[in-house]
């Protein structure tokens, strides 16, 4: 079987649904309704405080006598306690939640028992809290991205096994022939990530590599949580929505298969590149720099395919939000990968390296990337399974700019004064003091970005509890952001 | 009826992951997983060797309050970077400089500066460091004034007076639980620790007395650092007797001194990080890495080879 045999047409070639299906996906969306919304309820709710910690640590780096008597708010604190709420909390949670959907919209089952889910989903709640609870009472472990005390961990292991059951089996009871490329990414992610998270918690707790090892494969876990999971949710999210709003299939599926394999193969090699020069045997750096380089072919051939898919159809921006978000979430991806190549690159390494610039790479990658597609699909998923529309199109149009601008201001403050302070860093006539004065101004600007995410996410979430609470707009159509003008201009209906 | 399930999709799935997770942990584990440390010929003069307790135990401290995420624990080649230039040490960090190192805090960012050595640093009067002590005394300053940088050069030039070995091995402070690091040019005079305060009574930096004071209150000895102040590892109580020997050291610094018949004393926890902080100490020579320190270079007999 070739990989282009199992790929199946895309779902959005019916443009005129028979009577069948329509009930059909109404059965589908029905039963995905309460576990789907209690895990985008959930994500929202960390999304808000892991904002919050955001702005605490960002004003803290450069005011950092706020709070600077409390032991739990201590900076080395919030710190990880707002990544770990952001990854495990927001991004993971809404990650979940649009899989779940996506794949049972895709298998074509309905989904059986959604009450196990909404415990999977509780659990991992649980285990979110008992985590961010356990960092900030001084708990954290000092891995990067792993900083959740042993007892957080197992409950979000069990939480997660409960979930992912679920996703695979309705991956086995699917009908319909032909996976479609969704369907890889979804499944893979659902695969890696388990292995991933226990591979990384054996070596590390159970029984721990020796030394500097424990480094890599913190590093190996992290960036392989980027990619593997959280990007390969976010790519096969893209993969749906992109032609689903604009009623054609993509525009190659040869293309697609490609760009999974090549995905899967290099993306996974990379991480010790932000270990470079560092106590490694070379070879580790060299090749995770390589394969950083080649992520370049799966980052073109998925760019070339959305965007030949989306080709004579960008006006369409104008109108969809899920199209808006989901485009700008895919064009990001393209923009993350190519900075990450960048800033990989031996010579530009020695020079960020210790420097704010990594933390714009993970941003982009995380917010940029991730969390602007996951915003798209909710946009989209929300109304189907609360059969209301979105209330008010222009606070969806504020969302997305305030993100815009938001994480646009990030990035480049943080990618410019990484630049700045690497260069005061590795000029040794400089005393130490200057560099770290030489990024405070972008630390400020980065505040800025801040303040702009968190007015945002608080529209978002405000509009969302709208329509949880049935105030949503009964409509036939789907909220547009500008009035719409040409027949052509509509997204499919159901 | 189709297969179950896509039996080349999902091998490519784990085969493709495992191929990742092979090359990038299996393998290193079996190239640097199983390093043991380093002795002369006579099985003596073991390094690295495990903390003391209580130094492990700050360990955790410095974990607890994340430390790590602004400070660094390795210092790159000196063709890489200029961390060796900046008196970060004296050679390139090693894997076996971590093996008995869990969690490992390498670091991601230099928000502050890196302390892979900085148990090592010998006390150093930053406000007076133009004025230093001549002999010995300036030689050694040059290897702990990260923050003086632009007095290098004076005190280089002061340098070559003294013999050379002065420098290749310094002794460590006596308060560090670390042993004393022993290599051929065992000859340094054991001066410098005698000096733990300035002249006005303040502490030197870099002494345990000074990273009290500093994580009391950083800008009281920086005033342009952005570390945040850990009071929360310090306690305030009234003076029963005598002061306490290691009340923390506000000579100099008004602004924190506790009001007459109190005193502010680090707690257990905070004793624990500083025994940790001097623990930090990479400049034992490593065969496999050529140390470059300026000061040794000179030496004739450098090396532990």
């Amino acid at each position: 079987m070739t990989p282009a045999d199992t790929l199946h047409r895309s779902p959005s070639t019916d443009v005129t649904p028979s009577e069948v299906e329509q009930v059909e996906r109404a059965l589908i969306d029905a039963s995905t309704r309460v576990p789907v919304l209690m895990f985008y309820t959930s994500a929202i709710i960390w999304l808000l405080l892991g904002t919050l910690l955001a702005g605490l640590v960002s004003f803290k780096l450069h005011s950092p006598n706020i709070f600077s008597g409390v032991s739990c708010l201590t900076w080395g604190r919030i710190r990880p306690a707002h990544m770990n709420l952001m990854i495990y909390g927001w991004a993971s949670m809404a990650g979940m939640g649009t899989a779940i959907w996506l794949m049972a919209r895709l298998c074509r089952t309905t989904l059986r028992h959604p009450l196990l889910l909404v415990a999977g989903g509780g659990f991992w709640n649980l285990g979110v809290l008992l985590g961010v609870g356990g960092i900030l009472a001084g708990d954290s472990t000092g891995y990067e991205w792993l900083e959740f005390p042993s007892y957080a961990a197992i409950v979000l292991f069990v939480a997660y096994v409960l979930i992912m059951s679920w996703a695979v089996l309705m991956f086995r009871f699917r009908r319909g022939g032909a996976i479609y490329i969704t369907q890889w990414y979804l499944l893979g992610a659902f695969l890696w990530f388990p292995w991933l998270y226990a591979a990384a918690q054996i070596m590390l707790f159970v029984v721990p590599v020796q030394g500097v090892l424990q480094s890599a494969v913190s590093w190996w876990f992290a960036n392989n949580l980027l990619f593997l999971w959280l990007g390969a949710i976010g790519l096969g999210t893209a993969y749906y929505m992109i032609p689903k709003v604009i009623g054609r299939p993509v525009f190659s599926y040869h293309l697609a298969a490609i760009g999974f394999w090549t995905y899967a193969l290099f993306a996974s090699w990379t991480g010790m590149q932000r270990l470079v020069d560092g106590p490694f045997p070379a070879w580790m750096i060299t090749a995770s720099i390589a394969a950083a380089i080649l992520t370049i072919i799966p980052v073109a051939t998925v760019g070339l395919n959305h965007h030949m898919t989306m080709r004579g159809y960008f006006s369409l921006m104008r109108y969809s939000p899920t199209l808006r978000f989901t485009v700008f979430g895919a064009i990001s991806y393209t923009v993350f990968s190519m900075v990450g190549v960048l800033i990989s690159l031996r010579s530009v390494a020695r020079y960020v390296q210790f420097t704010t610039a990594g933390e714009g790479y993970t941003h982009l990658g995380l917010y940029a990337f991730f969390t602007m597609v996951m915003f798209g699909s909710m946009y989209y998923i929300v109304p189907r399974i609360v059969g209301r529309e979105w209330r008010y199109a222009t606070l969806i149009k504020l969302h997305f700019w305030a993100s815009v601008y938001g994480i646009g201001l990030m990035t480049l403050m943080l990618l410019a004064g990484g630049l700045a302070q690497g260069s005061s860093l590795n000029d040794p006539t400089l005393s130490f003091d200057e560099s770290t004065q030489s990024v405070l101004p972008y630390l400020r600007g980065r505040s800025v970005s801040v303040v702009l995410l968190t007015v945002s996410h608080c529209i978002f979430a405000f509009h969302f509890v709208l329509m949880l609470l049935g105030l949503g707009r009964t409509a036939s159509v789907p909220t547009f952001l500008n009035p719409v003008e040409e027949p052509e201009a509509r997204e499919a209906q159901v | 009826m189709k297969e179950l399930l896509p039996i080349p999709l999902l091998l490519g799935i784990f085969g493709t992951f495992a191929f990742s997770w092979a090359g990038l942990t299996f393998i290193p584990n079996y190239q640097i997983g199983h390093l043991d440390p380093q002795t002369d010929e006579e099985g003596t003069d073991e390094y690295p060797m495990a903390k003391s307790g209580m130094a492990e135990r700050g360990r955790k401290i410095y974990v607890a309050n994340g430390c790590v995420y602004c400070h660094s624990q390795q210092v790159r080649a000196d063709y890489a970077a200029s961390d060796i230039e900046r008196k970060w040490g004296n050679r390139r960090s090693a894997p076996r400089d971590y093996i008995f190192d869990r969690p490992v805090l390498l670091g991601v960012s230099r928000m502050g500066p890196d302390l892979a050595n900085v148990g090592k640093r010998l006390p150093v009067d930053e406000g007076a460091a133009a004025a230093a002590p001549p002999g010995a005394n300036a030689a050694l300053a040059i290897a702990a004034s990260p923050a003086a940088p632009t007095t290098s050069p004076a005190a280089a030039a002061a340098s070559p007076s003294p013999p050379a070995p002065a420098g290749a091995s310094p002794t460590t402070p006596a308060t560090s639980p670390a042993p004393a690091a022993a290599s051929p040019a065992t000859a340094a005079p054991p001066a410098p620790e005698e000096k733990l305060l300035a002249d006005d009574g303040s502490p030197l930096a870099y002494t345990a007395a000074w990273h009290h004071r500093h994580l009391y209150n950083p800008r009281s000895v920086a005033p342009d650092s952005n570390m945040p102040a850990f009071r929360f590892l310090y306690e305030k109580r009234r003076i029963s007797g005598e002061t306490a020997g290691d009340a923390v050291n506000f000579v100099g610094d008004d602004r924190d001194k506790p009001e007459m018949g109190w005193e502010i004393v680090p707690t257990y926890e905070a004793r624990c990080l500083v025994a940790y902080l001097m623990s930090l100490d990479q400049s034992h020579e490593l065969k496999e890495v050529k140390s470059t320190a300026s000061a040794s270079a000179a030496a004739p007999g450098k090396g532990a080879k």
